[in-house]
């Protein structure tokens, strides 16, 4: 699963938000991808899915069986090849239960069509065991109502796009209105998949501890540019970083 | 008597009608202001077929259900995937153009002369029209029955969660315009089915029967029942066409001067009704307060105890 971009760029009223000569994500297991508020990470990531569309530039999907171009894909079309994105503010249906939300997620869209009206019980056996599983890891309030803080809509947020079982996940600041413990959970539960080799991960986040404990490759992006990439260590003493994000 | 069977084999229509209204609004959440544009080319093209074209009455009903759907089919290309304030105008703007043809389309459709007569299927059986009645009462029981499964349904499911929030939907990999335009086209198809069923009722088309009060009446209905509730759109008829239309229309000792201001006094009660439903209740007689409602406990244990800001 390698997906890669180039000569890709997104402007807002002639302002480039995003102007990337080329990057590759999911080459190694968990990347990172890093760099000060505004610097494009969030369109960059919506950019990838077709959530957003690129002013210029070409995206496309390595998927070991084959490249596909994603450009004149749809959101839902990216989805279903297996790249999907939790998102930096807080997503939602409001009308669906935690369970339901989860069921929703992990049902493939040729399970939902017109004949389904007529089946004689609604989810298969696997998909409660699956929701119920990891539902029972994590201490929501009301595990068969619904998700009622923020942080539990931000945390539903992120297990609907696991449970989807995507072979690349992007995640844009998973610990953002999440309490550290159930950061940590749910992080762990991500590098076990990956270590599984059952997907790759590009994490956004600020919290750069734990970009540095979970990272196999950081990418650090400013005013909308790749500015530098590398491992962990080789970020963290980079120069350009430091002055650009770091403050120092 | 035949007057009662009438009013109850139309009380059918509306309900069927804000039935599949349930499904397109409550559970879709498209805002499907042109009820009666889509009814109305069912029953229009029922009868020109059944009339100038000499069909058999079912292959007319048939015929003009799919000249809707088609005709649906194209709208939903147009407006679905815009806001629900635009297809609320595009909906309301369709029926008023579907109206003004039927009376302008004289040759087609008679114009204001109007259009018949359709009889009722069986002709030698006395009392056909009580045999036709049961036959809407079976499609309309279909049409909730099968609104009931689907609300329980995976398919249902996933349009309430296209109606709550699209784009994530689409970001899940479930294809929402295709689906909305699915159900959209279906539904409004059936609509036009209920159109042409209705034909045979009237027996003698009049372009007056294709005024918007007939698309208030639903929507008014589905609002008092309760939108997002199975049967909230039958209630609904029956505390506003059935209590006015029937009841105190046929029972209520009215002397005949003040007979005439009848019509009016209905809408005065139709309003009423509406304004202390949204004010009690909001989510209509049936209707269960949504989550969005309900009262929150001030603290959770996974809650913003330790919030990072991005
Ligand atoms: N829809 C939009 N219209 C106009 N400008 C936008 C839009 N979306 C984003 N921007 C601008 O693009 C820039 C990059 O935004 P983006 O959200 O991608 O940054 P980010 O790196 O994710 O920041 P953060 O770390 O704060 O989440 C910002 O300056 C923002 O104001
Ligand atoms: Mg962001």
């Amino acid at each position: 699963m390698k997906l890669e971009a180039s000569n890709l760029t997104k402007a807002y009223h002639q302002h480039e938000v995003v102007n990337i000569e080329h990057v590759a994500f999911g080459a190694k297991g968990l990347e990172g991808l890093i760099g000060p508020n505004g610097a494009g990470k969030s369109t960059l990531m919506g950019l990838l899915t077709r959530r957003i569309a690129p002013t210029s530039g070409d995206i496309k999907l390595d998927t070991g069986s084959g490249v596909k171009t994603l450009n004149p894909l749809k959101s839902h079309e990216v989805a279903r090849i297996g790249l999907i994105k939790t998102n930096q503010r807080i997503q939602g249906f409001d009308s669906l239960t935690i369970r339901d939300s989860l069921r929703l997620a992990m049902t493939p869209p040729k399970d939902e069509g017109f004949m389904s009206v007529f089946a004689s019980h609604r989810d298969p056996e696997d998909v409660e065991e699956r929701v119920s599983q990891l539902i029972e890891a994590f201490p929501f309030t009301d595990r068969n109502g619904y998700a009622r803080s923020g942080g539990e809509k931000k945390l539903l947020d992120i297990l609907r796009c696991l449970i989807a079982e995507p072979k690349l996940l992007l995640m844009d600041e998973p610990t953002a209105g999440l309490p550290d413990d159930i950061t940590r959970t749910v992080m762990d539960m991500v590098r076990e998949k990956v270590a599984d080799g059952k997907m790759r991960v590009v994490v956004v986040e600020h919290d750069l501890p734990l970009i540095w404990e979970y990272c196999d490759y950081v990418h650090f992006l400013s005013e909308g540019s790749i500015l530098f990439e590398g491992e962990p260590e080789e970020v963290k003493s980079n120069r350009v970083v430091a002055e650009k994000y770091m403050g120092v | 008597m035949d007057y009662l069977i009438f009013s109850f084999s139309l009380m059918l229509v509306y309900i069927g009608l804000a039935q599949l209204l349930h499904v397109q609004f409550g559970l879709l959440g498209i805002p499907n202001f042109g009820v009666v544009g889509f009814w109305g080319l069912g029953l229009y093209g029922t009868g020109v077929l059944y009339v100038s074209y000499s069909m058999p009455l079912i292959v007319a009903i048939l015929l003009a259900s799919l000249i809707t759907a088609a005709v649906a089919y194209i709208l939903s290309h147009l407006v679905l995937q815009r806001s629900g304030q635009a297809i609320l105008a595009a909906t309301l703007a369709f029926a008023a153009i579907v109206a003004t043809l039927i009376i302008t389309e004289k040759d087609i459709t008679g114009g204001v002369q109007g259009l018949g007569t359709i009889g009722f299927p069986f002709a030698d059986v006395a009392s056909r029209n009580v045999i036709y009645f049961f036959l809407l009462m079976v499609v309309v029981v279909l049409l909730i029955w099968i609104s009931a499964k689907l609300r329980d349904s995976r398919m249902g499911r996933s349009l309430i969660a296209i109606r709550d929030n699209e784009e994530l939907a689409a970001s899940l990999g479930k294809d929402t315009a295709g689906t909305k335009r699915g159900v959209f086209v279906l539904t409004c198809a059936l609509m036009g089915l209920l159109g042409g069923l209705t034909a045979p009722l009237h027996q003698f088309l009049v372009p007056y029967l294709l005024a918007p009060s007939l698309t208030f009446a639903v929507w008014i209905a589905l609002v008092l029942g309760g939108k997002g509730h199975n049967l909230g759109a039958m209630v609904g008829v029956f505390a506003t066409f059935g209590l006015f239309d029937i009841l105190i229309e046929t029972y209520a000792p009215v002397p005949a001067e003040q007979a005439i201001l009848l019509p009016n006094f209905k809408l005065f009660c139709y309003g009423v009704l509406l304004v202390m439903i949204i004010m009690f209740r909001p989510a209509g007689m049936l209707g269960v307060d949504g989550p969005r409602t309900r009262a929150r406990p001030a603290t959770t244990p996974a809650g913003d105890a330790s919030v990072k800001e991005g």
